[in-house]
């Protein structure tokens, strides 16, 4: 999870990283209370990158301006997303500006330092020059250093970077963070040096541990409950929904599927536990997909051991009578079910009652699958 | 792992919590000589007649040496538990819950680094020898003892391919899973060198999937140094996905200029095999004939 701007910088204000003096701006009234002298900056406060050339960056001199450039952002969405807040920020004259990060590689398991002299908005330009040493073994200042020689800086310049990239990694390790970013780091003509934008992701399995980042994720993010997790990148005018159990699993079922033609609209993916929140899970998807318009066939391939099988049979079983007591029909798109590989399982037992095609072959529900879908499409 | 037989010793830390509970349960079940379990506090008490321990050195103390710890405690605490299994001298180590910090694993990667000890997981279902011994929570049902070794990353995927290797007749040696998270122990290659050594084992199958994992460098591995056959499956092929960004500088880079959509990964680790010349099955049910071919050659 990303925080944003000014949030990160309340962290790198914690850690002695120095940041300018600025205020939260919650709606354009505030800027009358604002406590910074002219020239002001205006910076919007969305998740997105490349705000500045969007006009989502503005530099004020007076507070009529102010309010203006305030109401204008608030209006402005940059990639879709509209800031909630906005920051006011004092102004800076840099000198020179680079680009600074501490980000977990997943490849080689390590974290890396990443620096590059050419910081800014200059994608090109930072990438082409950017720099980055490996924290093999447990973090030491010299990473740090070797960073900063490795970015071509000489003199005080050294320490001055060194120990501001030791202060991320710090904070990088403290917070369980996925990435740590100041771009840029903003150096004076007096050779000091400001954090001018930053951003902080967080790993998302770490939170629960940092409940004072939770207070900051749940001032961003309206998080959804309930809803069952699922596969992207499926077809927005298909027909097939799937529900699978283990998200290897949900992506062979949908590949699958499309190796042969079909057109899978919607794959959920449930737990492969045998417990309690796990049949409520598969509940709801059952329900989520049996609803949706655009599903005309349902694939269930689920797999488990026999008691699982057996469970799954029931959870469905008793949804269908359900269903079917509600309504007093089969209102329903087609049901497509395989749960084990043995086809005198108990489970499809359970199941022989409901008009649900039951199949204990994995291509053989895929060909059953796509032969009902293909029909829908012909009565459509 | 190495030199796992029928009666190796084996402790389970976490045993009584809600999974470890069930699974040692299994595998005793199975016939897997769990010697001890580790939970804080319980020490003195037994489960399934298992004696229960509160630290890790006094079960050894008790039981002597053990040749593998499975590991079910919460996600936060896999770390510790982990590091006291290394500081006790145990070498092999199977992490079966999810949702542990990549920075704890990064922690504890170092040190099994230095220590030399061999890590599975987190997140994996563990390893099982059909008919021999259970290491975790895979399912037994769909395996039966053979001489195909089985790598993956999942496990419900590996079980379809496992079913589909028991009805073609063909049973298998070893089956590992390697976990699911985005930083794991020990990876393909590793496991491609042990089963490669191993003398029960006579074709390996490797289940891959788009968006995670090493299977390209898999395949390089398989051409460079592994004699015996081997098949890989890689789920995905026919989907667009995003690509998973897991080096620092592609990270960096779609921070910098929005994210970097690779249309095809697994069709690349397709190619990435079939250029090294390994056997590549289009759907489960295609494996079976191809490692009967791959064993006739």
């Amino acid at each position: 999870m990303d925080l944003l701007e000014y949030q990160a910088k309340e962290l790198f204000r914690e850690m002695d990283i120095p940041v300018l003096p600025s205020q939260r701006i919650d709606h354009p009234r505030d800027i009358k209370g604002l406590q910074l002298p002219y020239p002001v900056v205006l910076k919007s406060q969305v998740r997105s990158g490349g705000r500045g050339r969007a006009g989502g960056v503005r530099f004020v001199e007076n507070t009529i301006d102010a309010i203006a450039a305030a109401r204008t952002i608030f209006n402005l969405p940059i990639l879709g997303e509209y800031p909630k807040v906005l920051l006011a920020e004092a102004k800076y004259d840099a000198n020179r500006e680079f680009y600074l990060a501490v980000v977990l590689d997943y490849t080689q398991a390590r974290p890396v330092l990443l620096g590059s002299p050419k910081g800014g908005i200059n994608v090109e330009a930072v990438m082409q020059h950017m720099q980055q040493v490996v924290v093999d073994e447990e973090f030491s200042p010299f990473y740090a250093r070797r960073l900063a020689l490795k970015m071509g800086l000489e003199g005080s310049l050294i320490q001055l970077v060194s120990s501001i990239v030791e202060k991320m990694y710090q904070l990088f390790v403290t917070k369980d963070l996925d990435l740590v970013e100041i771009n840029p780091l903003g150096v004076s003509s007096s050779g000091e040096v400001m954090a001018l934008d930053g951003k902080i992701a967080i790993n998302d399995h770490a939170l629960a541990r940092h409940p004072d980042l939770m207070t900051l994720a749940s001032k961003t993010t309206e998080t959804k409950t309930g809803s069952v997790p699922g596969l992207n990148w499926l077809n927005r005018d298909g027909n097939i929904g799937i529900i699978c159990n283990g998200n290897s699993f949900a992506i062979a079922t949908v590949d699958l599927i499309y190796q042969v033609g079909g057109r899978p609209v919607s794959c959920l993916v449930v737990d492969g536990e045998a417990t309690a929140s796990s049949w409520e899970q598969l509940e709801r998807a059952l329900e989520q997909l049996a609803q949706s318009k655009s599903v005309k066939v349902l694939l269930i391939n689920i797999l488990g051991n026999a008691a699982y099988s057996e469970q799954v049979a029931q959870t469905i079983a008793s949804y269908l009578q359900r269903k079917v007591q509600l309504t007093g029909a089969w209102n329903m798109p087609q049901w497509v079910i395989r749960l084990n590989g043995d086809e005198n399982h108990s489970s499809y037992k359970l199941l022989a009652d409901f008009p649900v095609s039951l199949v204990n072959n994995l291509d053989e529900a895929i060909a059953q699958t796509i032969s009902l879908a293909k029909a829908a499409v012909k009565r459509a | 792992m190495k030199n796992l037989k029928p009666d190796s010793k084996i402790l389970v830390q976490g045993i009584t919590e809600p999974l470890g509970a069930i699974y040692t349960a299994r595998m005793k079940a199975y016939g897997t000589n769990v010697v001890a379990g580790v939970s804080p506090g319980r020490g003195g008490q037994k489960l399934d007649d298992i004696p229960i321990f509160d630290l890790v050195e006094q079960a050894l103390s008790v039981v002597g040496q053990v040749d593998a710890t499975i590991i079910f405690v919460p996600p936060y605490s896999v770390m510790d538990a982990a590091l006291e299994a290394i500081a006790s001298g145990i070498s092999q180590i199977i992490l079966n819950t999810g949702g542990v910090p990549p920075l704890d694993m990064v922690r504890l990667l170092r040190k099994a680094a230095v220590t030399n000890t061999l890590i599975v997981g987190p997140h994996s279902s563990g390893i099982i020898m059909p008919g021999k011994i259970l290491l975790g929570s895979q399912e037994s049902e769909f395996y039966t003892p053979g001489s195909i070794g089985l790598i993956s990353h999942t496990d419900i995927l590996t079980y379809e391919v496992a079913w589909e290797l028991t009805q073609a007749g063909l049973g298998q040696s070893l089956s590992v899973s390697l976990g699911s998270s985005a930083i794991i122990g020990s990876s393909f290659c590793q496991w491609l060198k042990i089963l490669d050594k191993d003398e029960n084992t006579k074709a390996i199958v490797l289940v891959g999937q788009s968006g995670s994992g090493n299977e390209a460098d898999a395949a390089q591995y398989i051409a460079n140094g592994i004699d015996k056959p081997v098949v890989a499956y890689i789920a995905g092929g026919h989907l667009p996905t995003d690509k998973r960004l897991d080096n620092a500088t592609a990270i960096i880079a779609s921070q910098l200029s929005g994210p970097i959509i690779d249309s095809d990964t697994a069709q690349s680790k397709i190619a990435a095999f079939k250029q090294a010349k390994i056997p590549v099955a289009k759907r489960p049910s295609q494996i079976p004939d191809l490692v009967k071919k791959a064993l006739k050659k």
